[in-house]
């Protein structure tokens, strides 16, 4: 039962994290980053360390990707295509 | 001792005589785990039910009570005292057009009220709504709350970001920057609430406030805390976007804000979303600083009811705060954007500082 969450989860972070690369806009980057973060979260947790699962969730989901998506949308659109 | 609302149904099913039987079918096949999973799923719907039946009476309430203050009578037509009026608005929504922006990210424009509608339902997964009505009795409860809670900013700046429309960018912007900003003083008055209780779990902190001083006063924390209370209701009601600090939809300034393009049932998505907002963060309020469900009567409570009780004095305490930020909202006009970042930054940051100093100080002079 465990292996498959694991699996699945880990197939959600590893698609996630090559679409923060092979997305064509940043703001799709920022959010595959998002769930390449969350996904991580779900590790954590699967390892029973809640804390640490949560604190990720809102450190990296929380600030970090609010502050790139925050960047991207305050500096100049149509680089992006 | 039941510990969760899993367990509840356990107990009334086992009362029934039905989980036996059925626990025997599972077991005979070697899969009891596919039982946990219903029994969880089942404990799912019903909150959900619940949270769209709050989030239907709300509402309702709303128009009453904005009524009430502008001595109106509000929806008076459907249903006795107009109570079916969020049906009738139901309804509506769902038979509106469904419009896409043509210069709208597609993508990102439906999955933003997807985004902004579930961690308002996950938030729900460590309140106490009664001695055993939680779904999960997380270790790290409050933390898990706010780290939720900070997600949200991410799905109003898409949103804001992919209707493609100046209002929604504004719109979007300031409400991440009145969340960013009011987080921290959220999240330190909390902070207060948890060196008394040395403990993150939800239940722990209610239980703390289980009982009396001098058998009168409750041991609720807002006597305790009263400077922390304070900030953290001004800094949820600045979380959740109401008046007098409504600036990610100031419709006198920004059309709708980040929603203006929205229509239809990803409109209501929004709708769902905020005044499930409202709910769990008084729930929250409630939890910290007013004593959850506990009340000093409730040991003479039958145990019979004991659940029952609870969980109406929760409901109860809830509601009330739920009209103070819809009183407000009636009253007070909104700051402006300026004003907002000055209290957010040069007051209640210092301010909610100095609370943890005092408090920390407090606790280990052995005050408390």
């Amino acid at each position: 039962m465990i292996d498959i969450v694991f699996l699945v989860i880990s197939v959600v972070t590893i698609f996630s994290s090559l679409m923060v690369v092979r997305a064509k806009k940043l703001v799709h980057s920022a959010i595959y980053l998002a769930g390449a973060l969350i996904g991580t979260a779900g590790l954590f947790i699967l390892l029973k360390a809640e804390f640490i699962a949560w604190v990720q969730v809102l450190v990296y989901v929380g600030a970090v990707v609010t502050l790139i998506l925050f960047t991207i949308m305050l500096t100049r659109k149509g680089e992006e295509e | 001792m039941i510990a969760n609302a899993y367990e509840l149904i356990v107990y009334i099913l086992t009362l029934l005589g039905v989980y036996e039987p059925v626990l025997n079918i599972f077991q005979l096949l070697g899969i009891e785990y596919v039982l946990k999973i219903i029994i969880v799923l089942v404990e799912i719907g019903i909150l959900f039910v619940f949270v769209l039946l709050t989030v239907m009476f709300l509402t309702w309430m709303e128009r009453k009570v904005v009524a009430m203050v502008q001595a109106r009578y509000g929806p008076m037509v459907t249903g006795p005292r107009g109570l079916l009026q969020p049906v009738m608005d139901g309804i509506k929504l769902i038979g509106k057009e469904d419009i896409v922006p043509a210069k709208a990210d597609r993508w990102v424009f439906t999955l933003a009220p997807f985004i902004v509608f579930i961690p308002a339902l996950l938030v729900f997964i460590p309140l106490p709504f009664g001695q055993s009505l939680i779904i999960s009795d997380l270790r790290v409860g409050l933390l898990y709350i706010i780290a939720i809670s900070a997600v949200s900013p991410i799905a109003i700046l898409l949103a804001g970001w992919a209707s493609n429309n100046k209002y929604s960018l504004m719109g979007a912007m300031r409400a991440v920057a009145q969340d960013i900003s009011y987080t921290i003083p959220l999240a330190l008055a909390a902070i207060a609430v948890v060196m008394f209780t040395g403990s993150l779990s939800t239940v722990d902190i209610v239980n703390a406030q289980n009982g009396t001083w001098f058998g009168v006063i409750p041991r609720w924390f807002i006597f305790l805390q009263p400077l922390g209370f304070i900030l953290f209701l001004i800094a949820s009601i600045a979380e959740m976007g109401r008046i007098p600090f409504d600036f990610q939809e100031s419709e006198s300034e920004l059309v709708a804000g980040f929603f203006t393009e929205y229509s239809g049932m990803k409109f209501a998505m929004f709708f769902l979303a905020e005044y499930a907002h409202l709910f769990s963060v008084s729930g929250i309020i409630v939890m910290l600083f007013l004593g959850g469900w506990a009340l000093p009567i409730l040991p003479f409570v039958p145990a019979a009811l004991v659940q029952l009780v609870s969980l109406g004095v929760f409901l109860v305490k809830t509601y009330a705060v739920i009209f103070f930020a819809m009183w407000l909202r009636d009253t007070v006009p909104r700051v402006r954007i300026d004003q907002l970042l000055n209290i957010g930054w040069k007051i209640m940051i210092p301010l909610a500082l100095l609370n943890l100093l005092v408090t920390g100080f407090l606790i280990t002079a052995g005050v408390f």
